[in-house]
């Protein structure tokens, strides 16, 4: 198995404004892959759709080997899912949510549960329903991970979070990450959190998968440069001109994805000179992804 | 995973259960009240069956509010968390389902004995006059069958979403339009009484709550 989500041809439509149409998405075993997006994009739609949460109209999803919605409860058994939102039982307290989690998932580790517990400081008896958001986000990350699964879905599992209680949840996650070399998959449109850990990334928008390529790629791949005498039209560029905007007389700045240090030559090949290469951060990248998505031509 | 169901269930359902428990039980009690005293001669028996039956209206009252109200905490809990920790737990729908209503029907147990025995308990310490006899059995199993029937339709209709409840709101506000423009127009159309006739008289699906629900009878 090498890859633990793989999603084809999907479609989905939730009401008249809202559609996922021909989303491939293919998710490497092992890989901490973050889903980006802007709020509305389609992420949440996606993680349900691929968990058996929601029906597609057409498609064929695949998860851990297993075809989703068919072998629903056989992949779930496998899998550690942090939904958006808290869905709890709000009158079970803290103990009694662990002991009705346990009787549902055949590797429930008790052991590693009551060692997250205490290092989350999580109180046994208080109910879910007054637990704060941050000890909620906790406990959530608790219940994932002491199913011992092959795959986590996190979806916005730190989000409203305090800076303590997220880098403790996610120290949670990648302690067990290295310990079982499980594959991540989260979402969050905290840029700069997924570019921590993650080595793949992917971005959708508008229920699109703009683009999915690992980590270091994206990173490196999209620059802005500053280019002198660029013909109007460049013929057939060896990278994806994403913008290109006028700075001040012949000087241009162009932003490019898939950009590789020799790739200079084919400016000098069309006259054209590149003064700066300048290197993005993911936010960055990510921004500029965005806003050449939505209007293709600057 | 049928026990941390019903333990989940009883958190809910608790204080329903108990109050419908304490009234089931004094129920058959109450409605023997008169001809349980020792002091006084025994009521005659026909005014023996009139207060039997004018507190028997409440089995069926009782029973449908146990049922409703068990079945809406059944899936308050469900609900509540729009059912996105229910769907993601690894059990196939319907046994997810089933585990729900045998949680809920487990617990209206308990109001269900408490009527047997309190029924029991009011025919044995009655002074039944001559001719008559008290069937609390039957009274316990006809009040048992109707809150299974009761649990059973409004846990169906709970599960559903607002918009089968409105589908059912949109139905019934259906037929009282009908209703009342036939008769405006003058039109010999009883909707109603055809409702009822098909719904509550045998073999309609809620027949076991019309009638007579007799502790003491002939």
């Amino acid at each position: 198995m090498s890859n633990a989500i793989e999603i084809h041809q999907l479609h989905y439509r939730a009401g008249r404004t809202f559609e996922i149409k021909d989303l491939d998405l293919s998710v490497p075993a092992g890989a901490i892959y973050g889903f980006l997006g802007p709020n509305g994009s389609g992420k949440t739609t996606t993680i349900r759709l691929a968990l058996g949460l929601l029906r597609p109209l057409a498609g064929r999803i695949t998860v851990l080997g297993d075809t989703i919605p068919e072998n629903a409860p056989h992949v779930l058994a496998r899998v550690g899912f942090v939904p958006e939102q808290p869905h709890l039982d709000p009158v079970l307290t803290v103990r009694e949510t662990l002991r009705f989690q346990a009787a549902f998932y055949p590797a429930w580790d008790w052991p590693w549960a009551e060692r997250l517990l205490r290092q989350f400081e999580l109180q046994e008896q208080q109910p879910f329903g007054r637990l704060s958001k941050g000890q909620k986000g906790k406990l959530m990350m608790l219940l994932a991970l002491a199913q011992r699964p092959e795959l986590l879905v996190l979806d916005e599992p730190t989000d409203g979070l305090d800076p303590v209680v997220r880098r403790d949840v996610l120290s949670a996650l990648l302690d067990y990450v290295s310990q079982r070399r499980a594959t991540v998959f989260i979402s969050s449109h905290l840029v700069h959190e997924l570019e921590r850990f993650c080595d793949w990334i992917g971005v959708m928008d508008n229920g699109r998968l703009i683009t999915a390529v690992p980590m270091e790629r994206f990173k490196n791949g999209v620059k802005r440069l500053r280019i002198s005498d660029a013909p109007p039209t460049p013929d057939s560029p060896p990278f994806v001109l994403l913008a290109r905007e006028p700075a001040n007389g012949t000087t241009e700045t162009w932003l490019v994805r898939d950009w590789e240090p020799q790739m200079t030559r084919y400016f000098e090949s069309i006259g054209a000179a590149v003064n700066d290469v300048i290197d993005l951060d993911l936010e960055e990248g990510f921004v500029e992804l965005l806003r050449t998505f939505r209007s293709p031509r600057s | 995973m049928f026990r941390v169901m019903l333990y989940s269930q009883w958190k809910w359902c608790r204080l329903i259960v108990v109050l419908g428990s304490v009234a089931g039980f004094a129920l058959p009690l109450v409605s023997v009240q008169g001809a349980a005293r020792a002091d006084s001669s025994p009521l005659q028996a026909g005014e023996l069956l009139q207060a039997v039956q004018s507190w028997g209206t409440l089995y069926p009252v009782l029973a449908a509010a146990l049922g409703l109200l068990v079945a809406i905490a059944t899936w308050a809990p469900d609900h509540r968390g729009r059912h996105v920790h229910a769907l993601s737990l690894p059990v196939p729908r319907w046994r997810y389902v089933l585990l729900r209503f045998g949680a809920g029907a487990t617990l209206l147990a308990a109001p269900v004995i408490a009527v047997t025995a309190g029924a029991l308990l009011a025919a044995w310490g009655a002074t039944i006059p001559a001719g008559l006899q008290g069937y609390p059995v039957a009274l316990a199993i006809r009040f048992a069958l109707a809150v299974l029937v009761a649990y059973a339709v409004f846990f169906a209709v709970s599960a559903g979403t607002a918009r089968t409840a409105g589908i059912i709101l949109g139905l019934i506000g259906g037929v009282i339009l009908v209703q009342i423009i036939a008769g405006v127009a003058n039109i010999d159309l009883d909707l109603f009484g055809r409702l009822q006739v098909v719904v509550l008289n045998w073999p309609g699906p809620l027949a076991i709550f019309s009638g007579r629900w007799m502790l003491i009878d002939v």
